[in-house]
């Protein structure tokens, strides 16, 4: 029983926190930082750790394989291995627009996607059409025992050639 | 004739039960307050108004296009849930299951076609809606909000329609989904993440398969069940459909 | 133990002092178009039947079609090889088209984040509630404002050699002008387009434009996304 009652509301002349908007802030602070933690945890949870695609490093015989002045098309891999007298290189046969097969065309010397017809050179240059970037480089090396060793993941300037 | 009557006081009988009267609270629809509660009492029907302006009635006012669209949609789901007890979303099985069902189950190529034929329908369906409710008004205020209940309602719509459109697995079903998460990693910052996420990886496989086919049977439509409740829900709060003057 | 409080409701005692509640002046209401009441309906029935007679027409109608109309089905999903042309369901041929001369990010993240931002915010926009027509006041700077815009859109498409899309927007540009130019009428054609209000005429460009596109990407586009006449 308290002597004079309080006047009720919030104290509006003083910029003091009462205990109820620290228990509000507290509260929905809390429901906050729960909320992040759950999307975040949602998201993680949503995104493999492991992949079970093929392999994107792989053997692509020996450069005896591959005539001078030839291109040839992997197809279990799309990567073309294109040989000339200067050396090889490993070419994506991804079109960089929006990710059709493309396919050589060896009468025009020119490698051409069937979606919207980019046209490539085949040292992956933009001949024409709408593709963004040219045809990356993967990574083409030789192992010891003398057989070529493509890697998908590793791109390499157009300027890296293996000679052989 | 005394058949009839017959039948008649042997159904008034069964609706005096103590159990009819148990599961059928309000009585035959045959006053105006008994027919408040059809609409109102009902759990499927009380996001629908009591009464309705007798104008937004007529085919012209609407074509009912609102209503078709829902119908679509219920077809659609139908057609869904018994098409899911021969689909596995596997990659060698799915392109088989989808043979079985033309070529094998009894009536299977029938769901099919009326599934994708629905499907291709409640498209044209839900953009003609929405043009009619522009050129009538309907988005006017006080229905805004609903209005842009009504543009997510195309979204998910369109992409309802994207996620079934791989599970066939076939050439169409794979080349056209490759082009479209393409064009999402062209997204700024955000992109090639989205993109990671959608299909489950960095290829159209497995994992791509299994997640539209959740999003298309699980989440998708549980977002438009919620969204065309508040959809109805609005109509109803907002004051009802809007009917141009000139369609009277 | 504390009594509980007596009070009584009445009028305060005081009246010169204390103002009376004469209005009740809520927040801003927009305004709204006003509805003509009309006589109303029980919805049961009308409305369940009605819906129950719709439903079961559309029902008849998709279950005729989809007994003599086969839905496709392609070879096996192959990654390595990809067929020629590669098109994307029908209401997304639109968007490949408009992907043919512009950058992927421009026609396939920009263009149609801002179409639905648009469409979203429409009712929000100082929405014409009269329903004013689009050269009410026939004025000069109006005619220059828009033709401005149009002029503008008009070489960014020519840049980007987007004809399916100029077109469309050169024939409805067209049309715009003309209730300016003939106000007084007597053709019924050319009154309604002079009756018709800003917002009409924008919606119905774009759905013009988005059709065309699409029909242009259904019909007209082959291999390598080559022009191809139909009937060839």
């Amino acid at each position: 029983m308290s002597d004079e009652p309080k006047a009720p509301g919030k104290p509006e002349e003083n910029n003091a926190v009462t205990r109820r908007d620290f228990f509000n802030e507290i509260a929905g602070g809390a429901l906050a930082i729960a909320g992040l933690g759950a999307a975040v945890v949602t998201v993680k949870y949503a995104s493999p750790n492991v992949l079970f695609e093929p392999p994107t490093t792989f053997r692509a015989g020996s450069p005896d394989d591959y005539p001078v002045n030839s291109v040839t098309y992997l197809q279990d891999q799309q990567v073309y291995i294109v040989r000339t007298d200067k050396g090889m290189w490993a070419l994506s046969a991804v079109c960089t627009h929006l990710g059709c097969i493309t396919q050589w065309k060896p009468e025009s010397d020119q490698i051409a996607c069937p979606c919207h017809g980019s046209k490539f050179q085949k040292t992956g240059t933009v001949l024409a059409g709408p593709a963004p970037r040219p045809l990356p480089h993967f990574s083409l090396l030789l192992s010891e025992d003398g057989s070529l060793v493509v890697d998908k993941l590793e791109i390499v300037k157009e300027t890296e050639i293996l000679k052989v | 004739m005394a058949t009839t009557a017959w039948t008649h006081q042997r159904l008034e009988q069964l609706r005096q039960t103590r159990v009819w009267r148990s599961i059928f609270r309000r009585g035959p629809a045959r006053t105006n307050r008994t027919r408040s509660l059809a609409v109102f009492g009902n759990l499927g029907l009380h996001m629908m108004p009591v009464k309705v302006r007798e104008k937004s009635l007529s085919v012209r006012a609407t074509y009912y296009l609102g209503s078709i669209s829902f119908f679509l949609f219920v077809v659609l789901a139908i057609t869904g849930v018994l098409l899911m007890f021969y689909y596995h979303p596997a990659v060698p099985d799915a392109y088989r299951d989808m043979k079985d069902l033309i070529y094998v189950v009894s009536n299977g190529v029938f769901l099919r076609n009326l599934h994708r034929l629905a499907a291709q329908a409640m498209v044209v369906a839900v953009f003609w809606h929405m043009f009619h409710v522009f050129y009538r008004g309907g988005y006017k205020p006080p229905h805004e909000f609903n209005w842009v209940i009504g543009v997510g309602l195309l979204m998910v719509t369109l992409f309802l329609s994207y996620t079934g459109y791989l599970l066939p697995w076939d050439q169409l079903a794979f080349w056209a989904i490759t082009v479209g998460t393409n064009i999402i990693s062209y997204v700024p910052v955000m992109g090639r993440p989205i993109r990671f996420l959608l299909l489950g990886g960095h290829i159209i496989g497995q994992n791509a398969l299994l997640r539209f086919y959740v999003l298309h049977c699980v989440i998708l439509p549980l977002a438009a069940v919620g969204l065309i409740g508040m959809h109805f829900w609005r109509i109803q709060k907002d004051g009802g459909l809007t009917v141009r003057d000139d369609h009277e | 133990m504390s009594e509980k409080n007596s009070y009584e409701a009445g009028l305060s005692s005081d009246a010169v002092r204390q103002p009376r509640r004469v209005v009740f002046i809520t927040r801003k209401v927009s305004a709204k178009v006003k509805e003509e009441t009309g006589p109303q309906l029980m919805s049961f029935p009308h409305v369940i039947l009605r819906e129950a007679i719709a439903f079961q027409i559309l029902t008849i109608v998709l279950v005729g079609l989809a007994l003599f109309w086969d839905a496709p089905l392609e070879q096996l999903a192959n990654p390595l090889l990809t067929p020629n042309p590669a098109k994307a369901p029908w209401y997304f041929l639109g968007l490949q088209e408009l992907l043919h001369y512009f950058p992927p990010l421009v026609a396939g993240v920009l263009l149609p984040t801002l179409v639905v931002l648009a469409l979203v915010v429409i009712p929000y926009f100082d929405v014409n509630i009269e329903g004013e027509p689009l050269w009410a006041h026939r004025g000069r700077r109006q005619l220059l404002i828009y033709g401005g815009i149009f002029a503008a859109l008009f070489v960014l498409l020519a840049l980007y050699d987007a004809w399916t899309v100029l077109v469309p927007t050169a024939v409805m540009g067209a049309l715009g002008l003309v209730p300016y130019f003939h106000p007084a009428s007597d053709s019924r054609f050319q009154k309604f387009l002079g009756s018709r209000p800003l917002p009409w005429w924008v919606m119905t460009w774009f759905i013009v434009v988005a059709l065309t596109l699409t029909a242009v990407g259904t019909f007209f586009r082959g291999p390598g996304w080559s022009w191809v006449w139909p009937w060839r």
